[in-house]
């Protein structure tokens, strides 16, 4: 059953006040190429009529929520006649959803690379030779203790725990 | 002159100009029309038909325009624009600027000799740069006054000092490069009207049209393009044709609110969209009863007396096929047919669709030179660029003795424009009878 | 002139060869590429900003905290880098309180950040030096049919990004013809390649990225140029995974806009590690007349 809740509306339109001036033209899911090539199963206009009603059990509590496809081209937010910032409310709905611990593991593969050592992707010995024999420089990335200070003030540790379990 | 008889001044000659102009003639009022072009007529002119009647619309028009040009209450300035107007309410000063047509107008008995000689082809603004006309060139076919007119931009004569064909050509000794722009003042006028009506979004700004390909693809037109393409007197002479290839078009989709109802364009709804292209839709599939015709809108607004009924009738007896869903852009494929790909909004199923031509039902906008026209007589505009009037006094402008009708107002339709009209003059009348 | 270099992720740890004709293309154009000690992950505008906007604004910040602030502040080679760095400076600009949000977790780490470090993309700045990129060229890359993808975050967000048109941009175009190349026009020129939703579903991704190769093949372009990493794995990686699921036959050499730029400055294609990419571009660039020792 889909519960109106005006609490994650509000929300959202604190964070961003774009979200009420939708009319629901259905220009973004127009020009959308995911919602084409999915038939519609991914539609950001939809989504964005869900946050306008607040449907908090189908855009945070489903899992396999369809915003994961955004592709965040950011086609939608160029086309829509009323400067809805939909890319940005989508970012807004998708951290919601991650604060309560379902997103893709890919997400989380990055989530702990980062945390693990401030960058997505380490080097690994093959790269640091390879680097070495086109002469480029040896890369001094972010010395890990101050991410981790960081990441530990931004809550994002807790959240990569429990998305992890 | 007794003191009495005071002027009415109306600049516009669109249906609004035209209607106010006869109004205060039929009152005894004397009034001094102007129009910009070469021709009275306006919007109007350009049209094929009306709606919500179908009625043909230069049939409608043309009656008035000889009548504005015979009736001995009304002097006619066409080619001329307004530059400065001194005075106050009841007793204005107007200074107007008539353009050089450089044929005499007394002489000039529009047989066409000139043209068919002229060797320059210059795109035609009436029809929308669909066709080519002459730089010795009628306006348009029923165009009034009936006289001749030389673009100086694209004379040859202005331009290279060569040819003067014209000239040779014309039986009437019309022609005459020596010919000067005029500085006229007209003293005594009471009342002022503006209905200087409006422009389309294309005139001014191709960007908000680029993801439809308007100029690019050459199926996708404007609704006032295909309403010179629908017209008998029109650069197809009534036949709908692709331009790309002169196939007739068996699928033609209508594209609602370009330009109008965003922030990336008009904040504002630009009011007659939603009933020309159903008008349109109907007019094309009396060309052709197999034609599908698809009109895709955000919402109908059909607020006007029989627009409600209009609707169902296309819907029922003209097929049109009404779709909610705004249009993001367009691609065409290898014969130049436009694809739409859109959200059908009654049943959330994202749909392609294929058509022969689009239509784009693009923005009224307020006229060229309508900023410094404000600034000449002194009367505000809206936010919007359109003139600024008090809700319960409609025709009135800010500054007093000023009445406003038509599209310069904002955007309106053919009935209300000339409702407006006939209130326009009776508000003028006051003030030059009331005394 | 010179500007500070941010490299990213994905370029230094797993596609260094487009670093090295990056920084060689700058080097003959005489723009100086500050090595800045201790950048992180930018972090990914499609990974972290769309799981916690607020840890992307905090790392984004404090890498932007770092630049010394040369003439032109810093460069990057990587759409996604620049979209993110843009886009922290837009939105600690935008709002007072976001700023002092995040300077307040900086503070922990004894940083700062006003806000003020200007951020361009290495082809804003190839276009901006399009005369100089002219004269240095000696060997115009006459016979390259260049399907350009100019990718979305180079773009868009337009109010972010503010380069370029959102979706009839030129820049590329212009760089591509001054090398001597011919840009071609395609049907999906202006579409996503699909590489960030292969986090979410890999069939997708491939959809997308096979929809634009067959509009790339159907345009007579023999090759494609991109300015962006993560397009670049896109378009480079998975024309084999393509051929293995599709029975499909893609062999579109890949070129980086840096590449192409490096070549008709006379670079040699094994100079530029060019044999590092998964689609060999040896055949093409053989039948050019451009030394084939890769």
């Amino acid at each position: 059953m889909s519960v109106i809740n005006f609490k994650l509306r509000n929300q959202v339109i604190k964070h961003n006040a774009s979200l009420s001036y939708c009319y629901q033209c259905s220009t973004c899911s127009g020009g959308c190429p995911v919602a084409l090539l999915t038939q519609g199963k991914y539609n950001p206009r939809k989504i964005i009529e869900m946050a306008i009603l607040g449907l908090q059990n189908k855009l945070i509590k489903e899992p396999n929520s369809s915003i994961w496809l955004c592709s965040t081209c950011q086609k939608c937010v160029e086309l829509c006649p009323q400067k809805v910032e939909l890319t940005e409310i989508f970012t807004l709905l998708k951290n919601k959803i991650f604060e309560d611990g379902k997103v893709p593991e890919a997400f989380l593969l990055q989530g702990q690379a980062i945390l693990d050592s401030g960058i997505a992707i380490p080097y690994s010995k093959a790269i640091i030779s390879r680097r070495e024999k086109l002469g480029l420089p040896e890369i001094k990335t972010a010395p890990i203790k101050e991410i981790k200070l960081l990441l530990k003030e931004t809550n994002f540790e807790n959240k990569i725990l429990k998305g992890s379990k | 002159m007794e003191e009495a008889s005071k002027r009415a001044l109306v600049i516009g000659g669109g249906i609004a100009g035209i209607q106010a102009s006869l109004d205060l003639a039929d009152m005894g009022i004397h009034v001094d029309l102007i129009e910009k072009k070469p021709c009275i007529g306006g919007k109007m002119a350009q049209l094929d038909k009306t709606f919500p009647t179908n009625d043909c619309s230069i049939c409608i028009l043309a009656p008035k325009l000889s009548e504005c040009y015979r009736n001995l209450n009304i002097t006619l300035y066409s080619y001329s624009e307004v530059q400065k107007v001194e005075g106050i309410v009841g007793n204005f000063s107007v200074e107007i600027l008539k353009h050089a047509r450089y044929v005499k107008e007394d002489l000039c008995i529009n047989c066409g000799l000139c043209v068919e000689k002229c060797p320059m082809r210059v795109e035609d603004e009436f029809d929308r740069q669909l066709r080519k006309r002459r730089a010795i060139y009628m306006y348009y076919l029923q165009g009034v006054p009936a006289i001749m007119t030389i673009d100086k931009k694209n004379c040859l004569w202005f331009t290279k000092e060569a040819c003067r064909i014209c000239e040779k050509n014309c039986e009437k000794e019309a022609i005459d490069f020596n010919q000067k722009d005029e500085l006229i003042k007209i003293n005594n006028i009471g009342s002022i009207i503006v209905a200087t009506g409006y422009n389309l979004i294309e005139d001014i700004d191709n960007d908000i049209l680029k993801n439809y390909g308007y100029q690019k693809y050459r199926n996708v037109v404007t609704a006032l393009e295909f309403e010179r393409m629908l017209s008998a007197s029109g650069p197809q002479e009534g036949h709908i044709k692709r331009i790309s290839d002169g196939e007739e078009p068996k699928k033609i989709a209508y594209l609602q609110c370009i330009g109008s109802r965003t922030d990336r364009g008009a904040k504002y709804c630009s009011s007659i969209c939603c009933m020309y292209t159903t008008k349109e839709a109907m007019i094309a599939h009396e060309h052709d009863n197999e034609l599908e015709s698809y009109i895709f809108y955000i919402d109908m607004r059909a607020g006007g007396k029989g627009f409600q009924s209009f609707l169902r009738r296309g819907e029922a007896e003209y097929d049109i096929k009404y779709i909610k869903s705004k249009i993001a852009e367009i691609s065409i494929d290898k014969n130049e047919s436009p694809i739409i790909v859109y959200e059908d909004l009654d049943t959330s199923e994202i749909k392609k669709l294929k058509v022969d031509i689009v239509v784009l039902a693009t923005c009224i906008i307020p006229p060229e030179g309508i900023v410094k026209l404000a600034e000449v007589i002194g009367f505000e505009l809206d936010d919007y660029n359109f003139i600024k009037t008090p809700p319960f006094s409609p025709v009135k402008t800010s500054r007093d003795g000023i009445f406003t009708c038509g599209c310069v107002h904002e955007p309106m339709d053919i009935p209300r424009s000339v409702a407006e009209g006939s209130s326009a003059a009776a508000r003028a009348a006051e003030i030059i009878r009331g005394g | 002139m010179s500007y500070d270099i941010f490299l990213g992720c994905v370029i230094p740890a797993r596609l260094p060869f487009l670093e090295a004709s990056g920084r060689k293309v700058f080097e003959k154009l005489g723009i100086k590429l500050n090595d800045i000690e201790g950048f992180s992950c930018c972090p990914d505008p499609t990974g972290i900003e769309q799981i916690d906007h607020k840890t992307w604004l905090t790392m984004g910040a404090r890498n932007l905290s770092l630049s010394k602030r040369g003439n032109g502040s810093i460069i990057s080679f990587c759409s996604g880098c620049v979209e993110t760095l843009k886009g922290v400076n837009y939105f600690m600009n935008k709002d007072n309180k976001v700023k002092d949000e995040i300077n307040k977790i900086l503070k922990k780490i004894g940083k700062n950040y006003d806000g003020k470090t200007n951020v361009k993309h290495f082809a804003e700045v190839l276009y901006e030096n399009l005369n100089k990129v002219k004269e240095n060229i000696v060997k115009p890359l006459e016979g390259f049919k260049v399907a350009i993808h100019y990718g979305c975050h180079y773009l868009r967000p337009s109010e972010i990004i503010n380069w370029d048109d959102p979706f009839d941009p030129i820049t590329i175009d212009e760089i591509i013809k001054t090398l001597g190349a011919e840009s071609i026009d395609y049907d999906l020129k202006m579409e996503c390649c699909g590489n960030p939703v292969e986090k979410s579903d890999m069939d997708l991704s491939l959809l997308m990225i096979d929809n634009k190769f067959k509009s790339i093949q159907q345009s007579g372009a023999n090759c494609v140029a991109l300015v962006c990493p993560a397009c670049f794995q896109q378009f480079d990686f998975k024309q084999r995974e393509l051929n293995k699921k599709n029975n499909s036959n893609y062999k579109i050499p890949i070129f980086y806009l840096s590449e192409l730029v490096a070549l008709a400055f006379g670079y040699k294609p094994e100079e530029l590690g060019l044999k590092f990419h998964r689609v060999q571009p040896k055949t093409l660039l053989e039948s050019l007349q451009f030394s084939a020792k890769i």
